[in-house]
């Protein structure tokens, strides 16, 4: 028996329906899914030390501080100006270390070495460790996130 | 009823409902080929035997640990120290997961060299590598758990590996750790996908596996198919099952004693601030990547380096994954090149490992070691001994009279016995 239409445009249209709902279903709820599992961090504006932790440091040295959850380092200049760094390689987030006698920073994770001005030497790291701009402000030194000009 | 007749009167009653006749049938008629490679059919059923151990001890572990960053380092430090047995525990799930891993390897290696994942096996494979990065991915979880210096350093390092690979990675990093940085969010995240999402995830992946194994029953041996040649086959039931049992039970007995003698120790707590201990490596089975990692240049070309190396090394796993469909000729030139390929791999792996543990040793063992694991009293040590003397005694024993039991079905194999006693499925 020949049929004028075919029974299966409507059967198909109905499926691709039923298929396409339930597809844009799942997708939309990837989004919902996939937000909750980043939980919120900020990473502070700025970092308040006593000025007294760090008095009588000598130029060209180095001491530790703590940015946030991360290791910091403060260094003394030649002209009695701070510079801080970020104690964190830039190859693979290990944290680095400072040398006193070498005068440098070294990243034990995969041999990574910086100078005193935090400037890549030797190993693999990409870049040099970041910088976060100091003030002396009163009796505190204030480190702030973003980069010294 | 006699005592005798309600266990027959039982089993009809399940079968009736679960159908049990059929699979028990099929396992009846289940065959393996016997050949010099038979042996690499064991390694399968090794990896099983240690998962299985994972589950128990991880569970007793389970209850003990608590993954936050105030108490993860205390509360192992109390297994070791305080729950009764503890330190043993933890010492065979530490040494379980190694043997589980080079079992996984072994096994590996021998279905890639004897090409088994030819067709129809391509999806096995497939399946196979996929329960080798969950085994991959509960060994970097896992090793985080402890939160000493060095299970903190590998994670920081491995979880910030996906961000190198352009577009993806950065949010593959931030899922991992819970944020930028690995931190306290790192660590519950961590110790969930260890107990829940990779378990879920390994069972699902094996049942396939196993499936897939029976569906398709054991490959043979290239030049035997190429030939056409006939091998002698042996029942899996129980004539490969008892030979099988006499590795397990020789494993099983290995890694208690492993696991009394060598019990790993334990960091002091980690600190998110303290620089990275010298000589860090992670788990051995990690090694020959970390070293590539460690000795590709800062810059190629206008690359990063470490991008590059993770380029390739993702190129190498998607190469792993679809070598079935890559060596759709094994028997050919092509399927000999790939052969070499594999044997280069494998060297690579292997060279890069122990060039990795020749480097500087590291300073931080001794000092990540603090806490030795070990009997607590001489109570506990005799104790120990004369159990482990009456497990090995028992193991030798069970050995024997396998043996025995092997040589007899092979007997009754040899004149017929098993297949005239066919089941009724095959009615």
């Amino acid at each position: 028996m020949k049929l004028k239409t075919t029974l299966f445009s409507r059967r198909k249209f109905l499926n691709g329906l039923l298929a396409g709902g339930l597809g844009s279903l799942f997708a939309s709820m990837l989004y919902p899914l996939l937000r909750s599992v980043i939980p919120p961090y900020k990473e502070p504006d700025e970092v308040r030390l006593p000025g007294a932790d760090f008095d009588g440091m000598e130029p060209g040295e180095v001491r530790s501080f703590a940015w946030d959850i991360k290791p910091g380092f403060l260094k003394k200049n030649a002209d009695g100006a701070f510079t801080a760094f970020v104690g964190v390689c830039t190859h693979l987030d290990c944290n680095v270390s400072y040398l006193p006698d070498q005068k440098k920073f070294f990243c034990a994770c995969h041999d990574g070495w910086y100078d005193a001005d935090g400037r890549n030497i030797a190993g693999p790291p990409p870049a040099p460790l970041r910088r976060l701009s100091v003030s002396v402000e009163g009796a505190e030194i204030v480190v702030r996130k973003e980069p010294p000009a | 009823m006699s005592a005798r007749g309600w266990w027959p009167a039982f089993r009809r009653w399940l079968d009736e409902r679960l159908g049990l006749e059929a699979v028990l049938g099929f396992m009846r008629h289940k065959t393996v080929p016997k050949s010099g490679h038979t042996v690499w059919m064991y390694t399968g059923s090794a990896i099983l035997i240690f998962f299985f151990i994972q589950v128990v001890t991880g569970v007793i572990l389970a209850f003990y640990y608590r993954p936050t960053l105030e108490e993860a380092n205390a509360s192992i430090a109390r297994i070791i120290t305080d729950v009764p047995l503890g330190w043993v525990v933890r010492s065979i799930h530490s040494w379980s997961a190694t043997f589980m891993i080079t079992f996984v390897f072994i096994h590996m290696v021998g279905i890639w060299l004897l090409k088994s994942y030819r067709k129809p096996r391509e999806l096995t494979w497939m399946s196979g590598v996929l329960l080798l990065f969950c085994s991959l991915f509960f060994g970097f979880t896992g090793y985080l758990l402890p939160w000493d210096a060095l299970s903190l350093s590998a994670t920081k390092v491995g979880t910030d590996i996906p961000r190198t690979v352009p577009v993806v990675g950065d949010f593959f990093t931030k899922l991992l750790r819970g944020g930028e940085d690995v931190s306290g969010e790192t660590l519950s995240r961590f110790f969930s996908i260890h107990v829940s999402v990779l378990p879920l995830a390994l069972l699902a992946v094996l049942a396939l596996h196993v499936f897939l194994i029976q569906r398709l029953g054991m490959s043979l041996p290239l030049e035997a198919e190429v030939k056409k040649k006939r091998l002698a086959e042996i029942p899996f039931w129980p004539n490969f099952i008892f030979r099988e049992a006499m590795l397990w039970l020789v494993l099983f007995g290995v890694l208690l004693s492993v696991a009394v003698f060598l019990p790993p120790g334990l960091g002091g707590a980690a600190d998110l601030r303290a620089p990275a201990p010298e000589g860090i490596k992670p788990e051995w089975y990690f090694l020959f990547l970390f070293q590539t990692l460690k000795i590709f240049p800062p810059k190629i070309w206008f690359l990063q380096g470490e991008t590059v190396a993770v380029l390739c090394i993702l190129a190498a796993v998607l190469f792993f994954f679809f070598i079935p469909l890559i060596d759709n000729k094994p028997a050919s030139r092509k399927g000999k090149i790939l052969t070499a390929v594999a044997w280069l791999i494998i060297v690579y792996a292997l060279a890069m490992s122990a060039w990795s543990l020749a480097g500087p040793k590291p300073a931080a063992e001794a000092a990540t070691h603090e806490l030795a694991a070990g009997p607590r009293s001489a109570g506990e040590r005799t104790g120990i001994s004369i159990f482990l003397a009456w497990t090995w005694t028992t193991i030798v024993f069970l050995v024997f009279v396998l043996r025995a039991k092997v040589r007899e079905v092979d007997k009754l194999n040899a004149i017929g016995y098993f297949r005239d006693k066919s089941g009724p499925a095959d009615k």
